[in-house]
């Protein structure tokens, strides 16, 4: 299917517009903390009413030629801030401004309200500041040791997605139902009933702005009806305005108001405060289908309408770039994309075939937009036919990395052992990257990343950072200490024990703060039970409560272990004083050493128990120092294994490795092999990352390279897909490609200018080639590419 | 019993249907001067050296290549992607060399796979005795079979051997209802002349009812520094690979006599 004019049309603009701050909300933010209404207020009522300011203040933007409307700020790709949450300094400003990659332009205005109005009343007083004052001295050496990074340093914890529930029903249901709920508390039992009214006050001021503002574009566009020469889209302008006063107060009925319904929700959850991974339709396919299939019975929607709303709903997300991040949140998460992943196929809340023309409705528009946002993925299910995952490698082959692959029967599992609901885990999914969820019912909090090969790296060292000379880790021996590699083994056990602690101390803390200093009231009107409960999201108030750490190094630290164990203590190749000296000097002068280790030990990735057991060892360790254990939120805290871009980061600050990694290079990414260790070919890789336990995690991610060859073929797309079901039978979690040459990744390099358009895959997203570093560039190429 | 390896190669995806296993039989009768695999002429494990960089440090180390492996050992190999051939109507394929060079441990091998419900084919250049043919009719799936020429007598100057036995055999397979791929190598000035073509046309036609279900056409590629490595004299020095064009234009000349023709695998 063909893109329309108008699309073509938002589609250039969007892709077009430069990524660029806006003042609005900071300055609105900041005029509402002044003003003497917010004073003597309950925090999640201030929060509501702060809210409802934003709404009422925020400039409308609707755009030409748009049938979907709303924007986070005045115009598409002006990004706001979130100065409670993180003020930035004009220094930041100014780097925002001038940094290679993932910049933003700022401008002077932007800088003027910042030095005028925002720094002057945020300083100190910002949620990050909070946090930096209220976390321990050992955290903050890990910390800026970079054994772990920190999601709610800079952006509040969202991480869930919108479940069916609001899809069927409006924010005047909501209302009577907080109604009810405020009618049920129990002034007799309860002594939190005074902060659960508080708690349902807020949530029913949040109705009425997320209503006021829907009435608010109802009223621009009635404006620009009546001024409208041309009569086609003077009907479009009505009928618009009619659908903005009909959603979100009311159950959307069509399958444009679901659109407009979803997206003023989105632009609620990203206007109220600047979560993770902004907000997610989640299972998109299944929530259209039966208004798709009415309409189209009924003759109110062609395939084509369909197909032109579904693009215009696309470039909505597109407009959106993440928030702008600083420092350890910029280098884990280096990116624009802000990881809203549509959920397409899987199964249905019945557990039957869950793919439909939707979806497939929904690949055509993924593949005709090529957009980075939204992300998208599938769910193969074993009852999904392999018709809907060849119409995901049509899109796969074209070296786009979208959309990714995903085990329904996996997530299902996941979920489940975790004690969901079966209807509640078959109405989940994958949000962000690859982390499992059960949509509209679970707080998953994503809180860091944990950097495995760093901790091995202290290890050796006796807990001191050989970096810095500091004492960052506990002091549990040196290398000529342990006698056998069990004793190893156990030394970096203890040390992912007492890293695990500071980090999860750290969290419970962090979880705190944001439920006494920044309730979120509107996002809880989405995510079952808080209503219920008459608990905020932030504070537990979500039927399922979930955090998560997530490891990195998966291959690099299998790597380390095998070639340790190989060469020290089973073939004495070399001693440990020789290893060690090898890794101070970085390998110079140790080349031969290097070559043993890179080239003559046992690698992860090429099916070798040699090596894959160590990887088993390893997700031991770090499942057992932090799967249930006990969040601030009334949930407990699980392990997944990602990396988004932090293995990059985690690399430059981890020194020379056991496996003959130099200083500072990226670690191995997700489960995947280190880049070039997998020799084997891909069913060699899929057995060795099989023998993880997918099942008690969140999510792994596994990349893999193809080259463009070998969709030329005869039988591809069946081999492809005989690789991820069997993957998927072996319980992997999710899989994705990259189709692309590492020629053109090398001509891209050198000459930027001709590949604009060149995308690829990173971790659990897809972006610009011209917009990665170059070492996540290197990283790329060096992934081993199949044939 | 033990049979000598040189390589097991999983993920073979072109060796035959689906998702495969190869498994390098080492040693082979022919010594075709075309060779993809010189290592695999000898029926002895022999040594290789292999070079690897490291900045500007070359790293050199002598490998051997063939190995005595048990029948247990090389079904363990094979029984590690099983998941992947039964999703993709895959299987093992045994290759070389020549596999009927070590025919008692081809067919405990292939014994073996039929017991674990493993599709098998059988990668040859068809010179055998008959009667090693007939044993292992029963238990192979599928022939992968190799015609270099028709012509008896270049068939004896390039590849050191009569093509009279290998065409019996083939005629026996074709007889015996086992599915065949004809496997043909595209050898510029060698074997690609119009004589030698039509030949081949002719021959598959007499044979279309039969079960030759496939003509797979593998351009030359040049392997020349895989002959240094082990120490053998190349004879194509300078022979260029056919163009795509010549091997679009033979698959489409085969495709007319009604055959399915792939180039490569």
């Amino acid at each position: 299917m063909k893109i329309p004019e108008r699309v073509q049309q938002l589609r250039a603009e969007s892709l077009n517009a430069p990524e660029h701050l806006s003042a609005e909300r900071a300055r609105l933010i900041t005029e509402f903390y002044q003003s003497p209404d917010s004073r003597e207020l309950s925090a999640p009522v201030k929060r509501a009413r702060a809210f409802e300011y934003l709404l009422r203040h925020k400039q409308i933007c609707i755009s030409e030629g748009e049938l979907i409307v709303g924007e986070r700020g005045p115009a598409p790709k002006a990004t706001p801030t979130y100065p409670e949450i993180n003020l930035h300094s004009l220094q930041d400003l100014d780097i925002l401004n001038k940094r290679e990659k993932v910049s933003f332009k700022v401008d002077e205005a932007v800088k003027q309200m910042y030095k005028e109005q925002a720094i002057p009343f945020w300083q100190g007083k910002d949620n990050r500041s909070r946090i930096m004052a209220a976390m321990p001295p050992d955290w903050h050496k890990a910390y800026s040791a970079g054994v772990f990074t920190e999601f709610q340093e800079q952006r509040a914890p969202g991480h869930t997605v919108l479940g069916h529930k609001l899809f069927r029903t409006g924010f005047l249901n909501l209302k009577a139902e907080i109604q009810e709920r405020v009618e049920r508390l129990d002034w007799f039992q309860d002594p939190e009933a005074f902060s659960k009214l508080e708690e349902l006050k807020a949530m029913d001021i949040c109705c009425d702005a997320i209503i006021m503002y829907a009435r608010r574009h109802a009223d621009a566009l009635e404006e620009m009806a009546a001024q409208a020469k041309d009569a086609t889209r003077k009907r479009e302008l009505e009928n618009m305005a009619a659908i903005c006063r009909r959603v979100p107060a009311r159950a959307p009925r069509t399958f444009h108001e679901m659109l407009q319904h979803y997206w003023f929700i989105h632009l609620g959850v990203v206007t109220e405060l600047n979560p993770w991974d902004s907000f997610n339709p989640g299972r998109l396919d299944q929530h259209l289908f039966p208004v798709y299939r009415r309409e189209a019975e009924a003759g109110s929607l062609s395939r084509e309408q369909a197909f032109e709303l579904l693009c215009c709903f696309w470039i909505k997300f597109n407009n959106h770039p993440a928030p702008p991040k600083m420092g350890v949140t910029a280098q884990e998460s280096s990116t624009y994309t802000d990881f809203a992943l549509i959920n397409i196929g899987g199964v249905k809340e019945d557990g039957s075939d869950g793919v439909n023309e939707v979806s497939y409705l929904l690949l055509d528009v993924i593949r005709e937009m090529r957009l980075l946002q939204p992300s998208s993925m599938i769910q193969v299910s074993r009852k999904n036919p392999d018709r809907f995952i060849h119409k995901a490698l049509d899109i796969i082959r074209t070296g786009f990395g979208q959309p990714s692959c995903f085990n329904t029967e996996a997530i299902i599992q996941e979920l489940l052992r975790q004690g969901k609901d079966i209807s509640d885990a078959r109405r989940g999914g994958a949000s962000g990257c690859v982390e499992t969820g059960a949509f509209g019912t679970e707080a998953y909090w994503l809180t860091g990343y944990f950097n495995l090969p760093r901790i091995l790296e202290l290890t050796l060292h006796n807990g001191r950072d050989p970096r810095t000379g500091e004492q960052v880790g506990l002091q549990a021996g040196l290398p000529d200490e342990f006698a056998t590699f069990e004793h190893l083994v156990q030394a970096f056990a203890q040390q992912v024990r007492y890293f695990a602690d500071i980090k999860i101390r750290g969290n419970n803390l962090i979880e705190q703060i944001f439920a006494r200093h920044l309730p979120a009231p509107f996002l809880s009107l989405l995510i079952e039970d808080c209503i219920q409960t008459g608990r905020d999201y932030n504070a537990g108030g979500a039927r399922y409560n979930t955090s998560y750490i997530q490891g990195v190094g998966m291959g690099t630290i299998t790597d380390m272990l095998a070639a340790i164990q190989h060469h020290i203590y089973e073939q004495k190749t070399f001693a440990w004083a020789e290893l060690m000296a090898a890794l101070e000097s970085d390998f110079r002068e140790f080349e031969a050493l290097q070559y043993e280790l890179l080239y003559c030990s046992p690698k992860y990735g090429n099916d070798d128990d040699n090596a894959d057991r160590h990887a088993v060892r390893v997700f031991d360790i770090f499942y057992d120092a932090i799967d249930g254990r006990p969040n601030s939120r009334g949930g407990v805290h699980r392990i997944n294994l990602l990396p988004t871009t932090a293995h990059v980061y985690f690399g430059s600050v981890t020194g020379a490795t056991p496996d003959g990694r130099r200083a500072g290079m990226p670690l191995s990414e997700g489960v995947s092999p280190v880049q070039g260790a997998d020799r084997q070919g891909p069913t060699a890789v899929i057995r060795s990352v099989a023998k993880l336990g997918h099942l008690r995690t969140g999510g792994t991610l596994l990349n893999q390279k193809f080259s463009p060859r070998f969709f030329g073929e005869e039988g591809s797309y069946e081999k492809l897909t005989a690789l991820i079901r069997s993957y998927f039978s072996l319980d992997g979690h999710h899989i994705q490609f990259n189709v692309v040459d590492a020629d053109t990744l090398r001509d891209a390099q050198k000459h930027p200018e001709l590949h604009q358009g060149l995308i690829v895959r990173v971790a659990g997203y897809s972006d610009y080639f011209n917009d990665i570093g170059e070492k996540l560039q290197e990283e790329i190429i060096r992934r081993t590419a199949h044939e | 019993m033990k049979g000598l390896i040189f390589d097991i190669k999983r993920y073979a995806i072109h060796d035959g249907p689906g998702i495969r296993t190869t498994v390098f039989f080492k040693g082979c009768p022919l010594s075709c001067w075309w060779c993809h695999n010189p290592e695999s002429r000898s029926p002895k494990p022999e040594k290789a050296i292999k070079t690897v960089r490291i900045g500007n440090t070359e790293f050199r180390r002598e490998e051997t290549v063939g190995r005595y492996y048990s029948v247990q050992e090389v079904m363990a190999a094979i029984l590690r992607d099983q998941v992947f051939m039964e999703q993709s109507g895959g299987g093992a394929t045994f290759s070389g060399g020549e596999p009927m060079m070590q025919a008692p441990f081809l067919l405990a091998l292939l014994k073996a796979c039929k017991t674990e419900g493993i599709h098998t084919a059988v990668d040859t250049s068809g010179i055998a005795a008959r009667a090693a043919f007939r044993r292992i009719l029963p238990f192979t799936d599928l022939f992968l079979f190799d015609l270099k020429h028709l012509d008896d007598q270049k068939h004896r100057e390039y590849t050191a051997a009569s093509n009279r036995l290998i065409l019996e055999n083939l005629r026996l397979i074709a007889e015996s209802g086992v599915d065949i791929w004809l496997r043909v190598p595209v050898i510029p000035g060698y074997n690609d002349d119009e004589r030698n073509l039509e030949r081949l046309r002719l021959f598959i036609k007499d044979n279309q009812r039969s079960n030759v279900r496939r003509l797979s056409l593998l351009p030359y590629h040049p392997v020349e520094t895989k002959y240094g490595r082990c120490n053998q004299e190349f004879k194509l020095t300078d022979l260029e690979p056919p163009s795509r064009e010549r091997m679009l234009a033979l698959q489409k000349a085969f495709e007319s006599t009604g055959i399915k023709t792939t180039i490569g695998g």
